[in-house]
């Protein structure tokens, strides 16, 4: 297993280098003037911008700032935000765990819900829970995650006023304790719902077509054969053939969602990697834009081999393989 | 056509989306004639809440939400179906020369689409739009850059099969031209599940702009439903309908596209409906 782990780490790393290439090559494409930003909306004095040149090396071949970007790369330096003032590792550092914190609030919620409807659906006698479910399914998928959060907004925040509208928690904070937990939990509701609502649609979906694959396979003719029960089925032979696929995709998808949801985020002003990344773009803060897009293809990559290194565990066939 | 169009009529889903895209598409082309004012003046009292004069209401500068709407639903859907054909055209391109060559070619454009796969899309559009600013026809090509490698996926995996077959071999024994077994050949064939997923494309683009445009980042100059979104954001608390209204359109035009896909599907996939065994009762 370790040496599995080793290998597929290695094999990332050719990965990570083209997706550094790309982001650098493209970002040599952009129209606008590096110095022209620093300074902002006035005219730039001749030696101040030779000297700003001279600093930052602007004028070196581009393979010779490419070289400097991978060494800095290696010693964990992901370049300087001049927005925020600070590396910008550290605001990636400091904005990751919220992110993970909502993005993590929101599988565990959506993720049994959408497995337990798709299961539903593919092995219900009933033909009308089925068209429901599948019906609502559909429909869930289609409304954007943002626009659903506006809604949830306009209704229990604004209407009823159960929750915060945005933001991660109150200004000033006297709670602490229970209290403290149960504010944060306020602020973590209605972003958190409204991803688990997207997130369950899609496992929904994909559960039932998994599963309806699964019922065709000869070993369900063996199960029945055998006069094992209905629920014994589902539970020892179903559950765990049926799954796969969903974790194949749930295992990306949370990768992806270390990126942060940018346009939850955004609707709920929830301070994450999502909202870092938008802010960044808006003022053009490259190497922001940059870092955080490296970032987010290195947690895609080791979602990717967690998920591989699950599977062993799911499907004893593939554990043989190795 | 007319009974391919009759077999998606008979499918469950098929119809009601047929239904819901042609209804939109006639809203797009006739936007300007069925809106009610003019979707750019200012025609009321600003945040007027729906009333029979302004079924949507009016937005913060006083504009008729419902002309909006309307006239939005030309930038969502051009965009959304401009997208998913661009989208068909590279992934396409990239799939067939992987599926029928193989070799070199096949192993370099396949990792080329794991990585596009790899980085989330919303990220690649944002990206790209960040860099590169945002008009009509670079929104097309950053949501197209977004969602090809699921086109040259599907394409790849049809043409490694299909090139296999006996039929393929008999053409590569009579000499034909290799473009000609690619085009007349393979690519008749390969097709189905190709439009299906174009299809689900399109939703996906429909979905991408609109969260473009919520993000502030789509053509300023032009009426689009995220854009509507994007303003309506600062209201929340003062005109719900803001907000309500043009959310409900692209639900409508990606359930439409759904819809299609999955009547398709069962057309052109009919096996895959139901599981054959099934369990005890």
């Amino acid at each position: 297993m370790a040496r599995f782990v080793v290998l597929r780490l290695l094999q990332a790393i050719p990965m990570m280098v083209v997706v550094v290439l790309l982001v650098f090559t493209m970002l040599q494409l952009t129209p606008g003037d590096p110095v022209q930003a620093i300074v902002g909306q006035f005219p730039v004095p001749p030696d101040f911008r030779a000297a700003i040149e001279q600093h930052y090396h602007l004028n070196d071949p581009l393979w010779m700032r490419l070289m400097q970007y991978f060494l800095n790369l290696l010693h964990g330096d992901l370049g300087y935000s001049f927005q925020s003032q600070q590396p910008v590792i550290e605001l990636i550092l400091q904005r990751a765990p919220r992110t993970l914190l909502l993005a993590g609030a929101a599988f565990v919620i959506g993720v049994p819900i959408g497995i337990g409807i798709g299961l539903l659906c593919a092995t219900t006698r009933n033909r009308h829970v089925d068209r429901f479910w599948t019906t609502t399914a559909l429909v869930g998928y289609a409304v954007p995650g943002f626009w659903l959060g506006q809604l949830l907004v306009i209704l229990f925040a604004m209407r009823l006023g159960w929750f915060p509208t945005q933001g991660m928690a109150p200004l000033i904070s006297r709670a602490h304790g229970a209290g403290w937990l149960l504010e944060r939990v306020r602020y973590l509701a209605l972003p958190a719902i409204t991803y688990a609502v997207y997130e369950a649609t899609r496992v929904a979906r994909l559960m039932r077509a998994s599963v309806a694959d699964t019922l065709g396979q000869g070993f369900i003719v063996t199960a029945r054969a055998k006069g094992l029960s209905r629920a014994k089925i589902i539970r020892r032979h179903v559950l765990r053939n049926s799954s796969l696929p969903v974790v194949t995709v749930m295992g990306y998808a949370f990768g992806v969602a270390m990126g942060g949801a940018v346009l939850i985020e955004t609707v709920f002003s929830w301070p994450g990697i999502g909202l870092l990344l938008i802010e960044a773009i808006r003022v053009r803060d490259n190497q922001t834009v940059v870092g955080v897009v490296l970032f987010i293809s290195l947690a895609v990559i080791l979602m990717n081999l967690l998920v591989d290194m699950l599977y062993g565990l799911l499907d004893p066939r593939i554990r043989a393989a190795r | 056509m007319t009974a391919f169009l009759r077999r998606i009529a008979r499918t469950r889903h098929g119809p009601i989306g047929l239904a819901i895209l042609l209804v939109l598409l006639v809203v797009a082309i006739c936007a300007r004639w069925i809106a009610p004012y003019d979707p750019k003046a200012q025609v009321g009292t600003s945040l007027l809440p729906p009333s029979s004069a302004h079924l949507m209401g009016t937005d913060n500068i006083g504009r008729d939400l419902f002309s909006l709407v309307l006239v939005g639903t030309r930038a969502s859907l051009a965009i959304g179906i401009s997208s998913a054909f661009a989208a068909l055209l590279i992934g396409g391109t990239v799939g067939v020369l992987a599926g029928y060559f193989r070799g070199v070619a096949e192993a370099a454009l396949m990792r080329l689409t794991e990585l596009f796969q790899i980085l989330p899309v919303i990220v690649v559009v944002l990206f790209a739009i960040a860099l590169f600013g945002a008009n009509f026809w670079l929104l097309i090509g950053a949501v197209a850059l977004a969602i090809w490698p699921l086109e040259a996926r599907v394409i790849y995996g049809q043409f490694v099969q299909l090139r296999e077959r006996e039929f393929v071999a008999a053409a590569i024994v009579a000499d034909l031209p290799t473009s000609h077994i690619i085009l007349r050949e393979i690519l008749p064939n390969a097709l189905p599940p190709v439009i299906v997923q174009v299809a689900l494309d399109a939703s996906l683009a429909i979905l991408i702009e609109s969260g473009l445009g919520f993000l502030g980042l789509s053509d300023a100059n032009t009426v689009s439903w995220g854009q509507l979104l994007f303003t309506a954001q600062d209201f929340l608390d003062s005109a719900w309908w803001m907000s309500v209204f043009p959310g409900a359109a692209i639900c409508l035009a990606v359930v439409g596209f759904n819809m299609l896909a999955d009547g398709l599907n069962e057309v052109v996939n009919p096996r895959a409906v139901r599981g054959a065994v099934g369990l005890p009762a």
